[in-house]
């Protein structure tokens, strides 16, 4: 008797799939703090669902845009996903010729961004530069500039990312070079001896050396010390503006050409660019919405800082990061 | 003594070799994988990253020091600990030791700065004494300390276990003759350790040596960086994985002959019988307990206590103030049984295919293949110098068509980890595994105690103890895991560490270190759970 119970279980799990799939899903590959609890995953995912009529939005969380990008290339044409969410600018040109992304066909009049944005492929879902965060406790008056910062006083020290494995580190490396050009390995070496470490990844820096006051300042985000006003409410930790501007990270979404489901996916995208998925972006994910939230817009963010924008094409990215690395090991490493 | 023909049982060595190809079947096919989709292949490839050179002299400069380090201290800390079976907190600072192993390396990252950081609890300490300001936590001392902090305690740990099983009658004839110090370790303690030191070092050098955030964050610069990180980057951003899968085999190979080293040095595990009733051996008097060296074992258990205890009360302390920002919404709870679920899986399975090498590996031995037997017994290791990131890839690679999301990729983290905590569940069987000595096995042959009766009532009560500390080490390495189940990706149901992940990506770093806590606790659950339920007796029942 035992072989037909585990039979018709069986059956039983088929038709209740069968069941399930009749509901239309969109499948999205992203990082995983956008779909944690705290993120603003979980907020977008019953906005979405509630207005889309009977579908299911299923996030698939990896480890970071590099990694979203790294599943692409591994999975080709069968990739399961309909859209990719968290692929940043740096990351755009070796996601295009993959040749698996599709043109988003959405209209981009709402975008507030810093800078003007032209891609049919990539459309911006939120940005912010990068800068470096501060301890008021520790330091009163901040560097005001990159040219400051290389002049400071010894105990004026900075937690790094590194570039090879962080985001961020890689940012800082674009945004030195922006700065200071073929004259970057000689501002390495200067800010070299500012630096109490690099470390691999954000959390490292941010959480296990920044918050236990172990230097004053960490590479962070301009938009981080909208979190500690907002929700700690302290005033405590605060961004530097540099005069010199700051590199700028625009995170995007992209349609994939194989998609089962590409009218609900381009659906999907024309809502990134409503208020009912961007006033979960800024103490969701603690960056800068995409388009003009008005009113929406937490006060805190009113407080931040603004500087210039600077950004290298995603093609000159692409063709130098390699050189650009190996340029800040050697200065790195003597 | 004469050589005793001694059966070598066929299921044990069918087990051994299923284990085998199972365990070698998975490291080499995922590594094969990688080759396989590499377009082009080139060992000249690999000196292109003229940094291979340096990266290599600094990993095993510093792996070699920490492994002296952490394996050297630990010698005479679990020598005192063997000395003194009965102190107070002797229970709790065990419990301390099984947990440096498992924290996340982001929280004990946290908790080493806490104390011993340039704002440290040790800092003034620090100042006073040398009158320079507090900043040997980066650099190499700083990462081997973390490694010390990191394999110290657990080195102790299985050599205190080894020092335990040694026989009763041994620790009654030590104290009838009233043996001095010197004549226990020649005779008692160092025959023990010594067969078990080859292979923990390699151990602990193999865990110093695929160490990967520790090193880059405690190293100051990308002069202190590891293969891991040239592997990365060729994984990832350059995605040339014929790259990636050259240094994955360079690290394979490296690690291996050390292994090979270590496993023909060790020699063969001595058959004696151990303690079938589970006494401890220090319940017996000892002459050596007596007079100055209670001085010289309270100085080493005090370091171990100050090494180990204030970065985990600063990881506890910051963990009690984020408990109000423990995830809501029901979110914890079923991540924790998640975890422990999957971690029940991931050491159920490291125990039996540990058992199943170990027992295939002594079958070998007995028939004359020691070469084979080495083998066997090295298998063990391989997945564990396979860098994580090389497998999971290799693996998504074969299995690609059939990974759908959910309980699949789950259901590879639990394979995955089970593989992954072989060593250490064989590193603790390994002295309990040889089974019966050569009198004993003849005796139960008179007597006809054979298969389930002799697994039973002879080997069963020897090898529950060991079981259990292995599994507990098994079951607590995967819960920690992130490296693994990051790779895979996942839908919305996180596992403990990845939901602390998440909290740091989300600024809630109070929060993640009350996850922290949660994890923790779960881990002193496991075991204390396990401990208690071997500890137990076994009961015979009288049938007159």
């Amino acid at each position: 008797m035992k072989p037909n119970i585990t039979l018709r279980a069986l059956a039983l799990g088929l038709v209740a799939g069968a069941v399930s799939a009749d509901e239309r899903t969109l499948t999205v590959y992203t990082y995983g703090s956008f779909v944690s609890e705290w993120g603003p995953g979980p907020g977008i995912e019953a906005a979405f669902e509630a207005q889309c009529g009977g579908c299911d939005l299923e996030f698939v969380a990896l480890d970071g845009g590099v990694d979203i990008l790294q599943r692409l290339r591994l999975e080709g044409e069968g990739s399961a996903a309909d859209l990719v969410l968290g692929l940043d600018m740096n990351l755009m040109a070796e996601a295009r010729e993959l040749g698996l992304l599709a043109p988003h066909g959405v209209d981009t009049s709402a975008l507030a961004l810093p800078i003007d944005w032209q891609d049919d492929t990539f459309l911006p879902y939120d940005w912010g530069h990068f800068a470096f965060v501060y301890d008021t406790e520790q330091l009163a008056t901040p560097p005001a500039s990159f040219a400051e910062l290389l002049e400071a006083p010894d105990d004026v020290q900075v937690i790094i990312q590194d570039p090879r494995t962080s985001t961020t580190g890689l940012g800082l490396l674009l945004w030195i070079r922006q700065v200071y050009g073929d004259a970057a390995p000689e501002a390495w070496e200067r800010l070299n001896e500012r630096v109490l470490t690099v470390t691999p990844g954000w959390s490292q820096a941010y959480f296990s050396l920044f918050m236990n006051g172990e230097a004053p300042m960490v590479l962070s985000y301009a938009t981080s010390p909208a979190y500690h006003m907002a929700v700690e409410e302290s005033e405590r930790y605060q961004a530097a503006e540099f005069a010199e501007g700051h590199y700028l990270q625009v995170e995007t979404a992209a349609l994939l050409k194989r998609s089962t489901e590409p009218e609900l996916a381009r659906e999907f995208l024309r809502f990134m660019l409503t208020p009912d998925f961007q006033r979960h972006i800024p103490l969701g994910n603690v960056m800068n919405p995409a388009i003009d939230l008005g009113d929406e817009l937490p006060e805190v963010f009113g407080r931040l800082i603004e500087p210039a924008s600077l950004t290298f094409t995603p093609e000159e990215v692409r063709d130098n990061r390699r050189a650009w690395i190996r340029e800040w090991l050697n200065a790195s490493s003597r | 003594m004469p050589a005793v023909a001694r059966r070598a049982s066929p299921l044990a060595l069918a087990a051994g070799w299923l284990a085998l190809a199972a365990v070698a079947g998975l490291g080499l096919a995922s590594l094969a994988a990688l080759l396989w989709q590499a377009p082009a292949l080139s060992i000249s490839d690999l000196w292109r990253e003229p940094w291979l050179a340096g990266i290599l002299r600094f990993t095993l400069w510093q792996a070699t020091l920490s492994t002296a380090l952490a394996v050297g201290l630990a010698i005479p800390v679990a020598l005192a600990l063997a000395r003194r079976p009965r102190f107070l907190g002797r229970r709790l600072l065990l419990r301390a030791m099984e947990l440096s192993l498992v924290i996340p390396t982001l929280i004990a990252l946290f908790g080493l700065v806490a104390v011993h950081g340039r704002q440290g609890w040790a800092a003034p300490l620090w100042e006073w004494l040398t009158a320079t300001r507090a900043d040997y936590l980066y650099g190499l001392s700083g990462i081997v300390l973390a490694h010390v902090f990191y394999n110290l305690p657990l080195s102790a740990r299985l050599m205190l276990q080894a020092l335990e099983t040694a026989p009763a009658a041994h620790w009654r004839l030590t104290a009838q003759l009233g043996l001095s110090r010197g004549a226990i370790w020649r005779t008692l303690e160092w025959p023990r350790l010594r067969s078990l030191l080859p292979r923990l070092a390699a151990l602990v050098f193999t865990l110093c040596f695929t160490s990967f955030a520790i090193v880059m964050t405690l190293g100051g610069g990308p002069r202190s960086t590891t293969l891991e990180v040239a592997l990365y980057q060729a994984l990832k951003f350059d995605h040339d994985l014929a790259l990636a899968a050259l240094l994955a085999l360079t690290q394979l190979t490296l690690c291996l002959s050390l292994w090979l080293v270590a496993l023909t040095r060790g020699g063969t595990p001595r058959l004696v019988p151990t303690a079938g009733s589970g006494l401890p051996g220090g319940r017996w008097w000892r002459r050596d307990a007596l007079g100055v060296s209670r001085l010289h074992d309270g100085l080493w258990l005090l370091g171990l206590t100050l090494l180990l205890v204030p970065p985990l009360a600063a990881v506890t302390l910051a963990g009690l103030y984020g408990l109000p920002q423990l995830p809501g919404r029901g979110s914890l709870w079923p991540a924790a049984l998640r975890s422990l679920a999957m971690a029940l899986g991931a050491g159920g399975l490291s125990l039996l295919l540990a058992l199943a090498l170990l027992a295939g590996a002594e079958a070998l031995r007995r028939r004359g293949s020691r070469l084979a037997a080495l083998a066997m017994e090295g298998s063990g290791q391989l997945i564990l110098v396979i860098p994580a990131l090389v497998l999971g890839t290799g693996l998504f690679l074969l299995l690609r068509p059939s990974l759908g999301a959910g309980w699949h990729g789950y259901a590879l983290v639990v394979l995955v980890n089970g593989f992954m905590a072989l060593p250490f569940a064989m590193q603790v069987l390994r002295g309990a595994i040889p089974g019966l000595s050569a009198p004993e096995e003849r005796l139960a042959e008179q007597f006809g105690i054979h298969g389930r009766a002799r697994l039973r009532w002879l080997v069963w009560p020897r090898l529950r103890r060991p079981a259990a500390l292995a599994l507990a080490y098994a079951m607590t390495l995967s819960l920690g895991d992130f490296s693994v189940i990051a790779l895979f990706g996942s839908p919305a149901a996180p596992t403990l560490p990845m939901l602390l992940f998440q909290q740091l990506g989300g600024y809630r770093w109070q929060g993640a270190a009350a996850t922290a806590l949660v994890l923790l606790m779960a881990v002193v659950l496991v075991f204390s759970l396990l401990d208690a339920l071997s500890r137990r007796r076994p009961r015979y029942p009288f049938r007159p």
